[in-house]
């Protein structure tokens, strides 16, 4: 189980986030691959069609919409889907709580935080933390640090 | 922007407010503002051009002195700003602008050594993203090194987490952090040590998974290094308060498990069920016994990471009996590894099945919440695949797929693709009986649904199910639904998904086909349906031509078929490609149907309406006709002549050749070269399908797919060849099964004493996990009392007393039982035990077995939690090879690893009937001299052991004035509770004459009779003879040896 990568963009397909956890496949380019990653997305009906999506031979996309982001993650072919909808879900709602009724703006203004965010959530692949109070709570000391 | 939090206006116009940074939100809003690309880039290269000039420490020219008086007040907080202009610029052009920025990597580090935490984030968070590129590595990857160390030290832990947020998300890129000795033993440092605070620990068990990742050997170097460190590894899933170590450690354990040895887990697995039980039976029960943490719950389910990761480790540790016995995708040695379900103890057993249907009564739960209800389904969806590994029953599959297909009637999309994806693996790990028990009420259901789906990702599994679900019986229906939703299907936009359902219904006509006439049909009308050649599908037809080559009897009628399609106006370029080939080959075949001048004409119309590749193959198959009619001869030639100038290489050059062949051949006046360079297509030996490759994640995996790639390569060219009878074919595929290899031996039942049949590879014989165990320094004491006495105590320390109880069921079956005692104020917890035997393999000396999970893993003070097991002796033995127990448990903030040897030995099996009826021998003097010389007679020095001056322990040595009394006295009382007989005699003086059976299951029995003589210096000397030769004799010496030295 681990996640390859975090993806975040909007319906325009500007990036607003990437986290990668393993080198990216076959050498390809970088945004080549995101770009890629964008059409077979956004190309996909938003009603009646699943949030699965196979993308090579060794991963598949979970992914949600919210609003005009959205929120993508590549997983290894063999991992069950389901639980990062759970992922998706939990990440966006903590930076819901931790921006305040969070917007597009709110992470083009303030991305570095959201990597806060992130970090605190996900590391090596792997989700680090599963409590939205721990983490919020966290996350609010960290950014008032100095 | 979100005014309410901005503070601004108190203090320090710059620093006051660290979590904005104003210069950092104008340029963004800036650059938001410019609507052309241009301006857009002209501004952001200006930015780039003034940061510069902050970070050179000299500028250039007439500058030179501005510069430096920027450089001066560069302070910290405009660093981190500069820093962050340089992020939000590399994000927002989506790296283009890598280049443009890399001259402030040095500024990056220099934030690094910031002592403000908002300006070293900074710093790591840029350096995470940029550490993606070789380039950026290349330059810094080194100079971060003392950065990194000196934070992964620091006092503060916020530094400490971020330096191992760094390492876990850039250690698994490929950087040469988990090749640094350093970097790996600070992040083991955090994980182990007991005073790293949760929050902590749980980023550096993830931070060493990534370094794990990138370099298996941290673990693998060193054998020492890897047996201390993976038993911490696992004492952090002990975090039972919140489970929020144990939560970042499954990953890691589960990651051991796979890639290093999954045998140092089993002993967790009655902990990990425990845990699995308390979040999936007791967290949903609304009787609310037990209340679990709010917090970790989501959408109303308690945390469902948890159960998704445990059942994932629980996974990778236990092995079906399918996966046991059929397995092509692990390796060997760590499939040879895997636990068996029948391993289990009863308990776990049962627990896990209380959790499987547990999740399957969630997963019936209604709810309107759909993230609720999509967590239910994650946890129905993980437990039911395992569910059927547990139970591997037809009934109990059949369960599983029942509950599975209520669900495709979901009006969930997500649902109907997860639960479509289970049925698949279900089919794929449990073979025949759950496809059966999907198709016999489904299968119109899911033709049903592929008809009307509209999700490429759904339409996929269809297809994979279907193809599944395919066998001799019914591959002729299920090839017609499939052809039909290719031909009419509206939905099927995405070329991927038709050459997907090309390529599987090629493999299944020629797996299944018996009738040849529906193979070709089939075949063909693929080929002539597959326009977009972008998928690189010429497979489906070079496959074709092989089998038609190698099976003449399909000449005829695929001829024939062929030139139904070319006649046509428009032809599938698969189609010509074909018939190049085979008519080619194959003229005379459909003579009946055309003329040679007309097929000749047939190629020619076609040739220019096909891409140049297909051209060159019409260049060949026109000198094909050539041959086989030269009368054709002026036609041809003009022909070639066209394409002598082509501007296709390829073409040019076989025009050119061939024409200087027929030139050739006319000027000899005999078609002998032709003949040579066109002979007859010899058969194929290509023995695999290459279509095979092609089902992606649909590989093998269940018996009927992998019969299918036992059998494929002969399948069809068999079945062709016995058209009439469809019996050997399917005889065939069933005999080129591999008989299933046995499972794993189920002789030990005990959950904790897997090593043993898990054939963790032996050294010298001996299992390795034996070699490796250090005992703990004071085993000697328990160890000789078991020895010699049936109960007693076993271990005792400041923290844990042992106390053993040994009952012989039968003279050489020991049932051992172990109170663990906490001595201390405070809880024992995570306690887990394993019991090691010297051999596991090669028909072992002894075997362990009925190991009982411990009845708590946790102890309060002063309580205490009992265990049992047996050991069955076999055959004789080193005491040197007695069975070790392992022991971890945590107490306090320390966690500790006992590790005790037993004293059973194969004195441990002797029974005297004397024993029991009074305490006198039964052996006389004389009897014991007459069967003392008979056996020196038949055995001589065979079955003999004799060691002098053993010292005999003894307190209080020097009081004693009669030492030779004292010692037999001594000595006679021990033996006896051995059960050994000693002789009642007056004779000898200072000698013992002792008499005893040794017992064991596969061998027998063995007498043994010994002498035992006591010298006034506390020396012992001992003659042992027993009824066999070998070195029975000596290994009973050896365990009285302890018992009178020790």
């Amino acid at each position: 189980m681990s996640i390859r990568f975090i993806l975040c963009f909007n319906k325009q397909g500007v990036v607003r986030l990437v986290r990668w956890y393993t080198a990216n496949e076959s050498g390809r380019e970088t945004q080549e691959f995101i770009a890629q990653i964008y059409r077979l997305i956004s190309s996909r009906d938003h009603k009646h069609q699943s949030n699965f999506v196979e993308f090579s031979d060794v991963t598949k996309l979970i992914y949600k919409r919210y609003a005009g982001l959205y929120f993508v993650m590549g997983v290894d072919m063999r991992d069950e889907e389901p639980i990062y909808l759970s992922h998706i879900h939990l990440f966006v709602e903590v930076l819901d709580n931790f921006f305040g009724n969070v917007c597009e703006l709110d992470i083009v203004f303030n991305f570095y935080k959201v990597y806060m965010v992130l970090d605190e959530m996900f590391l090596a692949g792997e989700i680090q933390e599963v409590s939205k109070d721990v983490l919020v709570e966290k996350l609010h000391i960290l950014d008032k640090l100095e | 922007m979100n005014v309410d939090r901005k503070k601004s206006f108190i203090g320090n116009p710059i620093t006051t407010n660290t979590n904005t940074i104003k210069g950092l939100q104008i340029f963004i809003a800036d650059l938001r503002t410019t609507q052309h690309s241009q301006d857009h880039e002209r501004r952001i290269n200006s930015e780039l051009v003034k940061i510069k000039q902050h970070f050179e420490p000299n500028g250039s020219g007439s500058r030179n002195f501005n510069n430096r008086n920027n450089n001066i007040r560069l302070d910290g907080y405009q660093r981190k700003k500069y820093i962050a202009k340089l992020a939000y610029i590399y994000i927002t052009t989506n790296t283009t602008k890598l280049n443009d920025i890399l001259f402030g990597l040095d500024e990056m580090l220099n934030l690094l050594k910031s002592n403000h935490f908002a300006e070293k984030f900074m710093g790591y968070m840029i350096l995470e993203l940029l550490f993606e590129h070789e380039k950026v590595v290349n330059i810094i990857g080194n100079k971060i090194y003392p950065r990194l160390l000196a934070d992964l030290s620091s006092n503060n832990d916020n530094f400490t987490a971020l330096a191992l947020n760094f390492i876990g998300v850039v250690g698994s890129l490929p950087s040469n952090f988990a090749f640094n000795e350093e970097v790996v033993d600070k992040v083991f440092q955090i994980v182990r040590s007991p005073t790293s605070p949760q929050y902590l620990k749980k980023k550096s068990t993830l931070a060493f998974l990534a370094l794990l990742k990138n370099n298996l050997s941290i673990l693998t170097e060193d054998i020492q290094r890897k047996q201390v460190w993976i038993q911490k590894i696992i004492g952090l899933l002990d975090d039972t308060d919140n489970y929020r170590v144990t939560l970042t450690s499954l990953p890691l354990v589960e990651y051991i498990a796979k890639h290093i040895d999954p045998s140092y887990c089993f002993r967790i697995i009655p902990q990990l069920t425990d845990i699995l039980y308390t979040c999936v039976v007791l967290g949903t029960s609304d009787s609310g016994i037990y209340r679990f943490p709010t917090e970790y719950k989501f959408a109303g389910i308690p945390n469902p990471w948890l159960i998704t990761k445990i059942v994932s480790l629980l996974n990778v540790l236990i092995a079906s009996p399918h996966e046991l016995s059929n397995n092509n995708n692990t390796p060997l040695q760590v499939q040879s590894q895997c636990l068996h379900p029948a391993d289990l103890d009863p308990e776990t057993l049962n627990k896990l099945r209380k959790c499987a249907v547990e999740a399957i009564n969630l997963g019936n739960r209604n709810t309107n919440d759909v993230m609720q209800r999509i967590v239910q389904n994650t946890i129905l969806f993980s437990l039911i695949k395992f569910a059927t590994k547990l139970d591997p029953s037809d009934e109990a599959i059949v369960n599983s797929v029942q509950a599975l297909c209520q669900l495709l009637n979901s009006h969930e999309i997500n649902m109907r693709y997860l639960t479509l994806d289970s049925l698949i693996q279900l089919c794929s790990s449990n073979g025949k009986v759950a496809i059966d028990a999907i198709r016999h009420d489904n299968l119109d259901l899911i033709i049903h649904l592929m008809n009307t789906e509209r999700d490429m990702s759904i339409l996929r599994k269809i297809v994979d199910l279907l193809y599944t679900f395919a066998d001799i019986d019914n591959v002729q229906v299920i090839v017609d639904h499939l052809l039909n939703f290719f031909l009419t299907s509206k939905h099927i936009s995405d070329p991927q998904i038709r050459s997907n359902i090309s390529v599987k219904i090629a493999i299944l006509t020629e797996k299944y086909a018996t009738d040849p006439n529906w193979y070709i049909d089939i075949s063909l009308k693929i080929l002539s349906l597959t326009i977009n050649t972008s998928f690189n599908d010429d497979e489906l037809w070079y496959r074709l031509c092989q089998i038609v080559v190698n099976n003449p009897q399909l000449r005829s009628i695929t001829c024939h078929n062929l030139l139904n399609y070319l006649v046509e106006k428009q032809t599938s370029e698969y189609i010509v490609k074909t018939s190049a080939f085979l008519l080619g080959e194959y003229p005379s075949l459909v003579m009946d149907k055309i003329s040679v001048e007309n097929l000749f004409t047939v190629f020619a119309e076609k040739y220019f309406t096909v891409t140049n590749l297909t051209r060159a193959m019409i260049l060949t198959t026109m000198i094909q006709l050539y041959k086989f009619a030269p009368q054709l001869g002026s036609n041809i030639i003009k022909f070639f002549q066209l394409e002598i100038n082509s501007l296709d290489i390829e073409l040019q050059t076989r025009s050119y050749e061939y024409l200087k062949i027929i030139q050739i051949s006319k000027m000899s006046g005999d078609m002998n070269l032709l003949n040579i360079l066109l002979e007859p297509m010899p058969p194929f030996n290509t023995k695999a399908n290459p279509l095979l490759k092609r089902l992606g994640n649909l590989q093998p995996e269940n018996s009927g797919i992998t019969s299918l790639k036992n059998s494929s390569t002969t399948s069809l060219t068999e079945s062709m060849k016995n058209i009439e009878n469809v019996e050997p074919s399917v005889a065939r595929r069933m005999s080129m099964k591999q008989p299933p290899l046995a499972p794993a031996s189920r002789k030990n039942t005990g959950v904790l004493t897997p090593v043993q049949q898990n054939g963790t590879f032996e050294t010298d014989g001996l299992n390795v996990k034996y070699t490796q165990q250090r005992l703990s320094t004071n085993f000697r004491e328990g160890f000789v009392r078991m020895l010699l006495h049936k109960q007693g105590i076993f271990y005792s320390s400041p923290l844990m007393k042992i106390i053993y109880r040994t009952t012989k069921l039968e003279p050489f079956h020991l049932k051992i039982s172990f109170t663990y005692i906490n001595q201390t104020e405070w809880d024992i917890t995570g306690l887990s035990s394993e019991i090691i035997a010297a051999h596991v393999q090669n028909n072992p000396e002894y075997i362990i077995q009925n190991v009982e999970p411990l009845t708590n893993s946790n102890i309060p003070p002063h309580k205490r939690v009992d265990q049992n097991f047996q050991v069955i002796v076999r055959k004789p033995y080193d005491i040197e090879e007695s069975p070790l127990v392992n022991l971890y448990f945590k107490c306090g903030s320390s966690s500790n690893n006992i590790t005790l040897k037993l004293g059973v030995g194969i004195t441990s099996t002797i029974f005297s009937q004397s024993i029991n009826t009074n305490q006198t021998s039964s052996v006389t003097l004389p009897q014991f001299i007459t069967r003392w010389r008979t056996l020196g007679e038949a055995l001589g020095k065979d079955a003999e052991c004799q060691m002098q001056g053993i010292i005999m322990n003894n307190t209080d040595k020097n009081q004693d004035v009669n030492p030779i009394v004292t010692m037999l006295a001594s000595l006679e009382m021990n033996l006896k509770r051995i059960g050994l007989d000693v002789i009642e005699q007056t004779n000898v003086a200072n000698t013992l004459f002792v008499a005893g059976i040794i017992h064991t299951k596969s061998e027998g029995n063995f007498g043994c009779l010994l002498k035992i003589q006591c010298q006034a210096d506390w020396r012992v000397n001992i003659t042992c003879k027993t009824t066999v030769a070998g070195p029975l004799a000596s290994y009973v010496v050896d365990c009285l040896k302890r018992i009178i030295s020790e």
